[in-house]
């Protein structure tokens, strides 16, 4: 079964075709990066006005490299309804619901934080849970032990700050530009992450994250330490999140005696973190998986690859549903 | 010739469809920020009724506002997309358009205005002419005080149409020799866009899906503060 996935929850307007929820048949992420860098991050009018003028492109190109003549030819049209920007996620499942209304083609709506978790079996078709997920980005940081397939249990979530955004906003501070992870990343690898003992916000408090206090320890120490070298400072407060986050995803693949650790999200693309989540997993005789880049940042597979486990489970939406800009992950109670 | 017509501008989702230029059936909803819920179903639910395949569209026509951003953009990524799906052309017609047009037969000024919310309309005036009404000025976003500045000034005779003129009906009304057309002209008209559109699908005056974009009107607010803090 193909299935076609469109994503706009933010700043990148994305389609793919996945086959059987596994195998990615194509797919095209059309970034808006480069609009949103002057104003150091994503304005949610500019996104939803860049979505409309991209997403017939984007789906065109999506179809065409999948080897799809006609869009009639796919089983089944989805889209992300939520979490996301509201005007943003308007789009894409307009086109969606307008994509199944032509073609008769039943449309599926899918949570953009099960597709995250989802994104998994696009490179590890026989992923098999339980699994402890790390998702983190520039707009969520969550801890989900997935029991099974539907099943999850949220072990975590940020109180304050996403990764993401305190990555972005340090950045921002130490004049590195937008977006601030990948900057941050290199300029990092050349520093001492040791130069600078920054603050493990409740590191040993349960699973929940906090980062606006590291973002304000970092400020405030460059303010004081005028000749604090910034690469020092980069590779410091990167080892910070890096070791949060590690320590959490390690206690909580404990406490739900999962097996398998898996990342998920745009920061899943820092290499620092990679690298030391590998290592516990191997120190913890476990296995790991590290999603490639592409599959990290949102794109529309994941939300083809989620809608096919969703179809099988609760069959199509109906074409009365809208967007839901808050949803959450559905979890066990 | 056979028409889809959608307008989203406003509250209000309305959907139609023309069979060389009549209405054959339209659809209209007001509860407001519905729009991407009641759209598809607008459209699934007048071409099951009236026994319409949507394969046999000669085109799509969308109101491209100026409007409220979010309801336009469903409207319009909707047509663009079911164009693309079905391999027909599309026709864009500003929304203000289509609520002068059903006044035509008046012989005064028609000043459509539409809520542009944040104290601000979106109008355009335009002046009957046979067989449909011409615009005379640019479609522009501002506030009521200087649509009355403006009408004062040039002291026509006017009738007003759109939800923005009942919404500011105590403002307007002190432009002499002034009407408010009433709620039934609150809205874009779906069979003024059949009727619009069908005729400049006859001329065959497209616009390819990727050029079709919301008259949006107003820069993002990002962009102004941008813009603003640049020039200072
Ligand atoms: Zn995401």
């Amino acid at each position: 079964m193909r299935i076609l996935g469109i994503e706009t929850s933010c700043d990148e307007t994305a389609a793919a075709v996945v086959e059987d929820g596994r195998r990615v048949r194509s797919s095209v992420v059309s970034s808006q990066v480069k609009l949103h860098a002057p104003y150091g991050g994503v304005v949610p009018e500019l996104a939803s006005r860049a979505h409309v003028e991209l997403i017939n492109p984007v789906v065109d190109e999506a179809l065409v490299e999948a080897g799809i003549l006609d869009a009639g030819e796919v089983d089944a049209v989805a889209a992300c309804h939520g979490p996301g920007l509201a005007g943003a996620l308007l789009v894409g499942v307009s086109a969606a619901k307008a994509l199944a209304l032509s073609t008769g083609l039943p449309y599926v709506q899918v949570n953009h934080l099960e597709a995250h978790l989802y994104a998994g079996w696009l490179e590890e078709p026989d992923l098999e849970p339980p699994l402890a997920v790390l998702i983190a980005s520039g707009g969520h940081t969550l801890l989900v032990v997935m029991e099974d397939h539907g099943r999850y249990r949220m072990m975590g979530q940020t109180v304050d700050d996403a990764a993401g955004e305190a990555f972005d906003k340090v950045a921002r501070f130490l004049g590195l530009g937008y977006p601030g992870g990948p900057a941050i990343d290199r300029l990092a690898g050349e520093g001492d992450p040791d130069a600078v003992a920054f603050p493990r916000a409740m590191l040993d408090e349960g699973y929940d994250f906090s980062f606006s206090g590291l973002k304000t320890a970092v400020v405030n120490h460059v303010r004081k330490h005028s000749d604090v070298a910034t690469r020092d400072v980069a590779a410091s407060f990167q080892e910070a999140v890096v070791d949060v986050l590690t320590t959490k995803l390690l206690a909580a693949a404990d406490e739900a005696e999962a097996p398998t650790l898996v990342l998920g999200g745009g920061v899943a693309a820092n290499s620092r973190l990679r690298s030391r989540v590998a290592e516990a997993a191997e120190a913890s005789g476990r296995r790991v998986f590290l999603p490639p880049l592409a599959l990290c940042t949102d794109n529309g597979a994941m939300i083809a690859g989620a809608a096919w486990w969703r179809l099988r489970a609760d069959g199509p939406t109906p074409l009365d549903a809208g967007v839901a800009p808050s949803l959450a992950l559905p979890t066990l109670p | 010739m056979l028409l889809l017509c959608l307008d989203t501008a406003t509250p209000q989702v309305s959907a139609a469809i023309g069979v060389d230029g009549a209405v054959l059936g339209e659809v209209r909803l007001g509860r407001g920020r519905r729009h991407a819920e009641h759209l598809a179903p607008a459209i699934e639910y007048l071409c099951r009724e009236l026994d319409v395949e949507l394969a046999r569209l000669s085109a799509i026509a969308v109101g491209l506002g100026p409007g409220l951003f979010t309801g336009l953009r469903v409207g319009v990524t909707t047509a663009k997309t079911m164009a693309q799906v079905l391999r027909v052309p599309v026709v864009g017609v500003a929304s203000l358009d289509l609520v002068a047009y059903p006044l035509r037969h008046t012989n005064r000024l028609v000043a459509a205005i539409l809520d542009a919310r944040r104290g601000e309309v979106f109008h355009a005036r335009y002046r009957p002419v046979p067989g449909g009404v011409q615009r005379v000025t640019d479609y522009e976003v501002g506030a009521p005080a200087d649509v009355v500045a403006d009408l004062v000034a040039a002291g026509d005779e006017v009738l007003f149409a759109g939800d923005g003129a009942l919404l500011y009906r105590d403002e307007l009304a002190e432009v002499d020799r002034s009407e408010q057309a009433g709620p039934s002209y609150a809205f874009p008209s779906a069979a003024a866009l059949v009727e619009l559109a069908t005729a400049r699908v006859e001329r065959e005056d497209f616009v390819s899906p990727e050029d079709v974009r919301p008259l949006y009107l107003r820069r993002s607010d990002a962009e102004i503060e941008w813009k603003r803090r640049e020039a200072s």
